[in-house]
């Protein structure tokens, strides 16, 4: 596969590592009242789709970003990529 | 006072080999410090690098030369290489003084293990075991890439026409070198 | 043996002659054969045996298609099984072996099968070979083991060297025929960057065996000017010899070049390099392969595809046979009719299914209309065929055309499906073609040369003008528009004989009509059955009459039966290419640790630790085991001083106005108010509250830390450190990068570490306890001035320091070390006396961090911040994570002081049954501690802290052992922390 990095322009799948569901992103309050079920759901319940799937990958030989890969799970169609920390940010995520 | 000195030997030290006209040599005294941006404070942290370098930081995936050989590789959005002739182990003082406190510094000299591979033959010899198109339209003189060879992470920037400087971990250099004189013979 | 079916033409090289040998026997033939091609010269018309049969066999294609021709090449260590004589190029002192018989090839005593083939059909496997099923292991299996299978592996190893690349290109075009070639021309014309590949050493494709002109000259001819032009181009790439054999996402494609194996030697150079390509277009131009027609012993030394045979006359002037017939159901065969006998060779008839005029004049030939063959003479070379009208021609070669199939594999690589097209009886390219892919040409249905050509031209167009190019505007060649129509023609029903459909499988029409009766529907289902296309041509020249036949059966269309799946490699691709050059000592990079040199000239054995190599122990002049090396080495750092290169750990620096609090986060320990100037131990935890990774932290300034790793988890915890920085808190200012191979660090160890160091430390810097007390670190000098870095750190339990320089001056500082530490009779050590202290001192390592095993478990429940953001508190506070009777980490001894405790035993109370059931927890980690002169172990039991004293069995299932152990507190040595703090 090859992945369109936003800074550096297309490389190789091997050149990055695939963590999973950018959902991970979403990562909990830790203070909410309903932490434990939260962070139960974060950590072990992931969608599992057929089609388009947000995920995260690393790109660990190269510039080291996490990226938010948009892929098609049933044809490897790769419709989106963004950096994770742009993605992070605008879903609200700071310090 | 101690009585004792330390004489350095770093890892490819005097490595020169020609194969099919191609050169591989290690180039002596190279210092590598990087320089990250910090959140928030990167504006002012390019304009110390100019003021400092005399050249722009550049693009990601670029590098621009200073007037005194200062080779500044851009590696990520925050992170960039100071790469320059400096043969003691001071050279992250070198930079930090120069960019007095406007990004972070590390010294990077012992995490590389540097290869200068010039020749008609280079392309041909990376073809083996670099995933990066080395096409001359695809990567330009100044351009760099950070990518995988033979297992090993590698900085790659094309210095010339048909000159490379690879850069890899320097406690696997043996096997990075061993790699690179492998594609050479392979292409002879 | 003299070339007696040499005829005049081809392009072989005459004025050369090239020796080889088959089965022994020397042979001659020209550069620019095959093997194939020089065999069927010089009269070698038996070649090998069938697979389950062992019938004989000839050759049967003259491409990679090819199922029968398979043979052994070369000789000793370079032996190699199952190649196609086919597509082999022939060279001087070329040795070739028949394979798959007993005895001669000849005289195979396994032929035998063949008469027992009414017992063989079928599921024969299956049914016979079930039960009993204790049969299997040691009787059924080694007696079809041995008769099974086709060529032998030399069992040496492969002594030739492999390679692999990358390349890249605007249009990857793969097959070099007219097509092919025009496509290229095209794009190469317009400025695009483009690779073409084929398979074939003479590129050309059918040009090269067809009599047809293109632009007013022979169509090799154009060929060969076309590839002039191509070659003078810089950004065009011929690949002679060079396979693409997969279609992968995005656009990459495997292929296989073939560099040395038309050669007599490698020479140590590649013999094959196994490329990827990365291509932003391509255009599948790979032609079409012809099917046979099944009839009566239909598998004999003659039978051959007409195209092929067409092959061997006009490119290497090789008439397979002096009377040739031709059986067709097509207008394609009749050329092979006319070629031959244009280059005078006898073609007595040509028998066609059709009831239809005759294509064109063969002189000679008789024309046996609307006919078959039923059946053939001749068990080890074909003498005559018998007709559907019962009359026998006497021929030593048949020519048989069933049509054509288009090379749609590489289009369904990515499960794309072909569709049916009943005007020329094939399958053609389905829509869903791998993205970026187009077909054209002959794989795309395109059937005759001027169509070919003007796709060939259009597809490339489209192509290189969707990546931004003007498109070309260049003449098409002429060419004509051959006569090619076929019918649905799949074998001859009038056959009573056995009609073969798989010749490499040896699976009949009879086979997949028995597999149709007894319930197997699915095309799938009939493939795996029969085997049908699962050797290693994979039914190239099989699949679809089957699959017509099987159509039959079930009276569906054959659309609607469908195709299995074509999955990669196109051809077979050798293990050897694809391990390239990672085997040996080559199979990974190797890392070595700054003192590697002084300690291997000090007597270090080495261990491999993931990548690393590290000195597991120092063995000296008279020690007669590992054991004594170690425990040597234990007792002399703790009695005086030892010193170990740690360098492997990962160090991370950590920089930033949010470093501080950016740790505080990703340990489950407060790091937020840790001092300048000091070193704290840090747990990680995964999300979950599992232990992930430890280490020790040293603030070296306000926004500065340097972060330790264990060995293994190095990159591990930078790629978790690099998520939570940029996915989790965006908004931090912190920064990462790796310095593990910048630092040569050693660990000084033991009571002497301080008198040591201060040989060593410029003396500006203050050593004394109270200076630089137990867990503080700082920016040092050593030697006069080399910058180096010190933390009083102990992993061991001793004094101890470890002190970091520069990695270029590692060695030499390693040197110094033992230099001067000589009055205290310094010792080196490596990682098993470090892991017999840590044992000793009860720190848990790798074994204990071992993915199941909490906070809580490991006895740092407390360590876990409940009253700051981190990874791992909020799941560690579930009830089944913190229960009571939760295992626990404690030390252990044998009763017995001279056992040896065995790490992976578990433990059972006393009096309970050693069961599952009873299970207290496990042994983790073991060691003969020297200090204690007996065994000491690390584990886990539950209640483990509440149960000092008491004895419980450890039981190895494993091993078959059991013993008492008592339970103990981790720290066998200084429960205090005196030492360290001394």
């Amino acid at each position: 596969m090859i992945i369109n990095h936003p800074l550096l322009g297309p490389r190789d799948a091997a050149e990055f590592v695939y963590l999973g569901d950018a959902s991970l992103i979403e990562r909990p309050d830790w203070q909410a009242s309903d932490a434990a079920e939260a962070f139960h759901e974060y950590g072990y319940l992931r969608d599992n789709p057929a089609g388009k799937h947000a995920e995260l990958w690393y790109h660990e030989q190269g510039d080291r970003s996490w990226l938010v890969v948009t892929r098609d799970t049933t044809t490897h169609e790769i419709t989106s990529v963004e950096m994770a920390r742009d993605v992070a940010r605008a879903k609200g995520r700071s310090k | 006072m101690p009585e004792y000195s330390l004489t350095p030997a770093a890892p490819l030290a005097g490595t020169d080999i020609t194969i099919v006209d191609t050169r591989l040599v290690a180039p002596a005294d190279l210092a590598v410090v990087s320089v990250a941006l910090p959140l928030g404070a990167e504006k002012a942290a390019e304009k110390a690098i100019k003021t400092a370098f005399g050249v722009a930081l550049p693009e990601v995936g670029k590098s621009s030369l200073a007037k005194d050989g200062a080779r500044i590789v851009r590696l990520g959005s925050d992170l960039a290489f100071v790469i320059f002739t400096h043969p003691t182990p001071d050279a992250e003082r070198v930079v930090a003084a120069r960019l007095k406190g406007a990004a972070y510094t590390t010294d990077q000299t012992d995490v590389w293990a540097a290869l200068d591979l010039s020749g008609p033959n280079a392309r041909r010899a990376l073809e083996r075991i670099c995933p990066i198109d080395l096409h001359p339209d695809a990567f330009a003189v100044g351009d760099s890439a950070r990518t995988m060879m033979e297992h090993l992470g590698t900085l790659i920037i094309r210095t010339g026409d048909d000159a490379y400087r690879l850069m890899s971990g320097s406690s696997s250099a043996g096997s990075f070198l061993h790699a690179i004189e492998t594609s050479l013979s392979n292409i002879a | 043996m003299s070339q007696i079916n040499r005829i005049s033409g081809g392009q072989i090289d005459r004025a050369q002659e090239v020796k080889f040998t088959f089965n022994g026997k020397w042979m001659r033939g020209h550069p620019g054969d095959t093997l194939a091609s020089a065999l069927l010269a010089n009269g070698q018309r038996l070649v090998g045996r069938s697979f389950k049969y062992h019938r004989p066999r000839g050759i049967f294609t003259a491409g990679s298609e090819e199922p029968n021709a398979l043979v052994e090449l070369r000789n000793g260590a370079h032996q190699e099984p199952n190649t196609r004589a086919t597509v082999t190029e022939l060279f001087d002192g070329l040795h070739a072996k028949s394979q798959n018989h007993r005895g001669s090839l000849e005289h195979d005593m396994m032929a035998v099968t063949d008469f027992m083939s009414p017992f063989l059909s079928a599921g024969f496997y299956y049914k016979t070979f079930m039960w009993p099923r204790a049969f299997w292991e040691k009787l059924y299996e080694p007696i079809i083991r041995k008769s099974a299978g086709l060529g032998r592996l030399s069992m040496q190893e492969d002594p030739d060297v492999y390679d692999k690349g990358y390349l890249h290109c605007d249009l990857l075009v793969i097959g070099a025929g007219p097509t092919g070639l025009m496509a290229a021309l095209t794009a190469g014309r317009a400025g695009a960057r483009v690779i073409l590949a084929d398979e074939d050493f003479t590129l050309g494709g059918r040009l090269n065996s067809e009599t047809l002109e293109v632009g007013g000259m022979a169509g090799a001819d154009w060929a060969k000017e076309a590839l002039v032009e191509l070659a003078a181009m810089d950004n065009v790439r011929l690949m002679a010899r060079t396979t693409v054999y997969g279609a992968y996402d995005h656009g990459v494609y495997g292929a296989l070049e073939r560099c040395t194996d038309h050669l007599a030697s490698s020479d140590g150079k590649p013999r094959q390099i196994l490329w990827r390509v990365t291509s932003k277009r391509a255009v599948l131009s790979a032609g079409a392969t012809e099917r046979p027609i099944a009839f009566g012993n239909n598998d004999r030394p003659g039978v051959m595809l007409a195209g092929s045979v067409r092959s061997y006359a006009n490119r290497y002037g090789v008439t397979p046979g002096q009377q040739v017939a031709v059986f067709t159901n097509n207008d394609d065969g009749w050329r092979t009719a006319a070629d031959l006998v244009a280059k005078g060779v006898h073609v007595p008839a040509i028998i066609d299914v059709r009831d239809a005029a005759a294509v064109c004049d063969v002189p000679g030939a008789r024309h046996i209309r609307n006919a078959g063959v039923v059946d053939t003479v001749g068990r080890k070379g074909l003498k005559s065929v018998t007709l559907t009208d019962g009359q026998v021609i006497p021929v030593d070669c048949l020519a048989v055309s069933g049509g054509w199939n288009p090379n749609v594999h590489l289009t369904c690589h990515q499960r794309g499906r072909p569709t049916w097209r009943d005007d020329i009886s094939a399958f053609v390219p389905g829509r869903d073609l791998p993205p970026g892919m187009a077909v054209a040409g002959a794989a795309n249905g395109a059937m005759t040369l001027a169509a070919a050509l003007a796709e060939g031209q259009s597809v490339a167009n489209a192509q290189i003008e969707a990546l931004g190019y003007k498109p070309g505007k260049a003449d098409l060649p002429r060419a004509e528009d051959e006569p090619c129509d076929c019918v649905p023609y799949w074998h001859v029903r009038e056959s009573t004989k056995r009609g073969w459909l798989d010749l490499q499988n040896d699976v009949t029409v009879k086979d997949v009509k028995q597999s149709h009766r007894e319930g197997f529907r699915s095309v799938e289902h009939l493939k795996r059955y029969t085997t049908l296309g699962m050797a290693t041509d994979q039914g190239k020249t099989a699949n679809i009459p089957a699959l017509a036949i099987m159509a039959e059966c079930t009276g569906k269309t054959i659309p609607e039966t469908g195709t299995t799946i074509f999955r990669p490699p196109y051809t077979p691709v050798p293990i050897g290419a694809l391990g390239g050059r990672s085997r040996g000592r080559d199979f990974r990079p190797y890392r070595l640790t700054p003192s590697h040199v002084w300690a291997k000239e000090n007597g270090a054995t080495f261990v491999e630790v993931g990548n690393w190599l590290r000195a597991q122990w120092f063995a000296r002049p008279g020690e007669t085991g590992w054991r004594d090396s170690v425990d040597r080495e234990v007792l002399a750092t703790r009695k005086s001083v030892g010193i170990c290169d740690v360098t492997t750990l990962g160090k991370i620096d950590v920089q930033g106005k949010d470093a501080a609090a950016f740790l505080n986060k990703v340990y489950a320990n407060g790091f937020a108010k840790l001092a300048v100037g000091r070193v704290r131990y840090g747990l990680m935890l995964r999300e979950d509250g599992i232990a992930y990774d430890d280490g020790t932290t040293a603030r070296m300034s306000e926004n500065h830390f340097v972060m330790t790793t264990t060995t293994a988890n190095a990159v591990l915890v930078f790629r978790r450190l690099e998520f939570a920085r940029q996915c989790l808190w965006p908004d931090m200012d912190v920064h990462l990068i790796s310095t593990t191979d910048g630092w040569a660090q050693f660990a000084v160890a033991g009571p002497n570490a301080r008198n040591l160091l201060r040989k060593v430390v410029d003396e500006a810097h203050d050593l004394s306890n109270e200076a630089f007390p137990f867990m503080a670190c700082g920016e040092v000098t050593v030697c006069n001035g080399t910058p180096a870095r010190l933390f009083r750190i102990s992993f061991s339990g001793e004094l101890a320091y470890e002190v970091a320089v520069p990695a270029r001056y590692g060695n030499a500082m390693m040197d110094v070390l033992m230099q001067a530490g000589q009055e205290f009779d310094a010792t080196p050590y490596g990682t098993e006396a470090l892991g017999v202290m840590r044992i000793e001192k009860g720190h848990a390592a790798g074994n204990e961090l071992n993915g199941q095993t909490t906070a809580h478990n490991l006895g740092m429940g407390k360590m876990v911040s409940q009253t700051k953001e981190c990874i791992g508190n909020v799941l560690t506070q579930r009830p089944e994570m913190l229960r009571e009777d939760a295992v626990k980490l404690v030390g252990f001894r044998p009763v017995d002081r001279e056992r040896g405790l065995i790490a992976g035993s578990h433990f059972i109370t006393k009096g309970d049954a050693a069961s599952m059931d009873n299970d207290q927890g496990w042994m983790s980690s073991v060691a003969y501690s020297p200090s204690l002169e007996h065994s000491v172990g690390l584990g886990f039991i539950k209640n483990g802290d509440t149960r000092m004293g008491e004895i419980v069995r450890a039981v190895s299932p494993v091993h078959g052992t059991e013993m008492e152990v008592e339970i103990v507190s981790a720290h066998f040595i200084d429960p205090a922390g005196d030492r360290l703090r001394a």
